[in-house]
């Protein structure tokens, strides 16, 4: 292990020096960049409207950026000893952890519907006649094309 | 730990002991803190990645339909990034000892957070007005068009006449004139949409005619809007309508005249003393037409009204003036219930967070934000950019998926 002290002392002249008005505006501006991204994605001009999962994917990883950007400048965790590691870590595992978790229950809970619950589901309902938003998220019983709500008769 | 002189004594380690983290309890607690809401946080994004994508294919609302308005999140997004800033460069101001630039960007940033809260309040707003709360009895979402929502719409029209009903009363059977066209639309959409639909699915023992006639009701009063050039649900009304009601208008004179001649026979002096047989036939074909006949011309009153405005019977009486619309009907939007529940239980814990940081930037106006405030500047920052965050992932998720 280094010196500890030397390292504080570091620490702390760090302090001083990383952060910085023009660092936080290039950071607020690329935000604001990437918010509009994010937002560009239910224009007209996006490119894959026919496939909304590729837009889905592209949002994510946009937030998953914006996030990072604000974790990383804004809460000065780059700058931070290794201790960041020992609580970051540990909580993003459990997030995901926490969403998988729910997946089995929640997620697929429409796969094992008796009639009766089938009976009172929500509609699978399409926007407009003949245009699937859907139609990469197939469940159990309920997939196919439903281009119109009376399929749901036959059940 | 061995002390420093027997780690100087081995000749290559040097340790030294520290009694805590190389940073103040305060910023520890809160990174503690912060750490236990992205496990918050995560369970209720987790729960509402989950429902939404785990729901049946094509059953969740569109933000469209629900009127979210993905510029107003956009805006929202863009606030609350603005805060961001402002907040580290206060704490950027405090230490540099500027007390006084430090204070003013604490103060820009309360603002921004109020702003936030405020559009927030304007959207949530514009659900309630729409009839979408988070519960029952307010909530008035259904899952699918089937005789339970035929009859929730009845009595919401029902309570709807009665209540003009008790006004008229109390005026010495005076309404305004309003409030007549009011009773008036109401009476023709009890009986030519929810009586009529009623008897017409009802009377049909083919379940996919059944389930078009429920549906047609569902989408006279909240159809869908059209996406990206496809064909929406107004469309698809409008053409039903539009043949259903030149059938009725060419059946109309026919079945008058039929009435007519069946009521000259019965007026006929020998028509009692006739064949037992053709009375009971005449008798019974003339009460059917009593009962048709009246539901006919109801029918084709209440099509023009239905068509009227594009977005449906509910956008009708939002825009019939006043600050809310004089009637809402129940509304047919799959999942919409399940979506209400993730959406005010996401936003209003992330609302609840922003009113709480907007509380501590208050009680930091008297303050004197100096070097010597840093460290806490530092904890309420590092509040405030989680509270950012959490906006980062519920604005494409709740706006834009």
């Amino acid at each position: 292990m280094a010196d500890h002290s030397s390292e504080i002392a570091e620490h702390h002249d760090d302090h001083d020096d990383h952060g910085g008005i023009g660092k936080y505006l290039a950071v607020f501006i690329a935000l604001c960049i990437l918010t509009g991204a994010s937002f560009f994605t239910c224009s007209d001009m996006w490119p894959f409207k026919d496939t909304p999962s590729v837009g889905w994917a592209f949002m994510m990883a946009v937030s998953c950026t914006k996030a990072m950007l604000v974790i990383l400048f804004f809460m000065h965790l780059l700058w931070e000893a290794n201790w960041k590691y020992v609580l970051t870590i540990p909580a993003a595992l459990m997030s995901c952890f926490l969403v998988l978790m729910l997946v089995p229950d929640v997620g697929r809970r429409t796969n094992r519907y008796s009639e009766e619950r089938l009976i009172h589901a929500a509609d699978p309902l399409v926007h407009g006649a003949g245009h699937d938003e859907h139609s990469d998220s197939n469940h159990g019983d309920h997939d196919g094309d439903h281009h119109d709500n009376h399929d749901v008769e036959t059940h | 730990m061995s002390d420093h002189d027997s780690a100087e004594g081995s000749g290559h380690i040097h340790l030294q002991y520290q009694p805590a983290l190389p940073m103040s309890n305060g910023k520890v607690i809160m990174w503690l803190f912060l750490s236990t809401e992205i496990m918050f946080f995560a369970g209720l994004i987790g729960t509402f990645i989950v429902l939404r994508f785990g729901s049946p294919t094509g059953s969740w609302p569109a933000p469209h339909d629900v009127h979210l308005v993905e510029a107003i999140g956009a805006f929202n997004t863009f606030v609350l990034i603005c805060s961001s800033v402002t907040i580290v460069l206060a704490l950027e101001a405090a230490r540099a000892n500027k007390t006084a630039q430090a204070k003013l960007l604490i103060i820009i940033t309360l603002a921004l957070g109020t702003l936030f809260l405020l559009v927030k309040m304007y959207e949530y707003n514009s659900k309630f007005s729409h009839g979408i709360y988070p519960r029952k009895p307010h909530s008035l979402l259904y899952d699918k068009a089937d005789f339970y929502y035929v009859s929730a719409v009845r009595d919401q029209l029902q309570n709807k006449r009665a209540e003009l009903d008790a006004e008229e009363n109390r005026d010495d059977g005076q309404l305004s004139d309003v409030d007549q066209k009011r009773l008036d639309d109401v009476d023709t959409l009890l009986n030519g949409l929810v009586r009529w639909t009623e008897t017409r699915a009802a009377g049909t023992d083919d379940p996919i005619e059944r389930e078009m006639v429920l549906t047609e009701l569902a989408r006279a009063i909240y159809p869908k809007p059209a996406h990206g050039g496809h064909e929406g649900e107004h469309d698809w009304l409008a053409a039903r309508l539009d043949r259903e009601r030149q059938e009725l208008e060419s059946q109309l004179p026919e079945l008058e005249e039929q009435q007519r001649q069946l009521l000259a026979e019965q007026a006929d002096p020998g028509f009692a003393s006739g064949d037992p047989h053709r009375i009971a036939e005449v008798e019974g074909r003339l009460e059917v037409l009593t009962t048709e006949l009246p539901m006919i011309a109801a029918r084709l009153k209440a099509i023009p009204l239905m068509l009227e405005d594009e977005h449906g019977l509910n956008e009708r009486f939002a825009h019939a003036g006043g600050f809310r619309p004089w009637l809402i009907l129940p509304m047919r939007i799959p999942s919409g219930n399940m979506w209400a529940s993730t959406y005010f239980l996401m936003t209003g814990f992330h609302a609840l967070h922003v009113l709480i940081g907007l509380i501590v930037f208050v009680l930091m106006i008297p303050m004197t934000l100096n070097a010597a405030k840093a460290g806490f500047i530092e904890n309420i920052g590092l509040y405030w950019h989680f509270v950012d965050l959490v906006w980062i992932f519920l604005f494409p998720l709740l706006y834009l998926f």
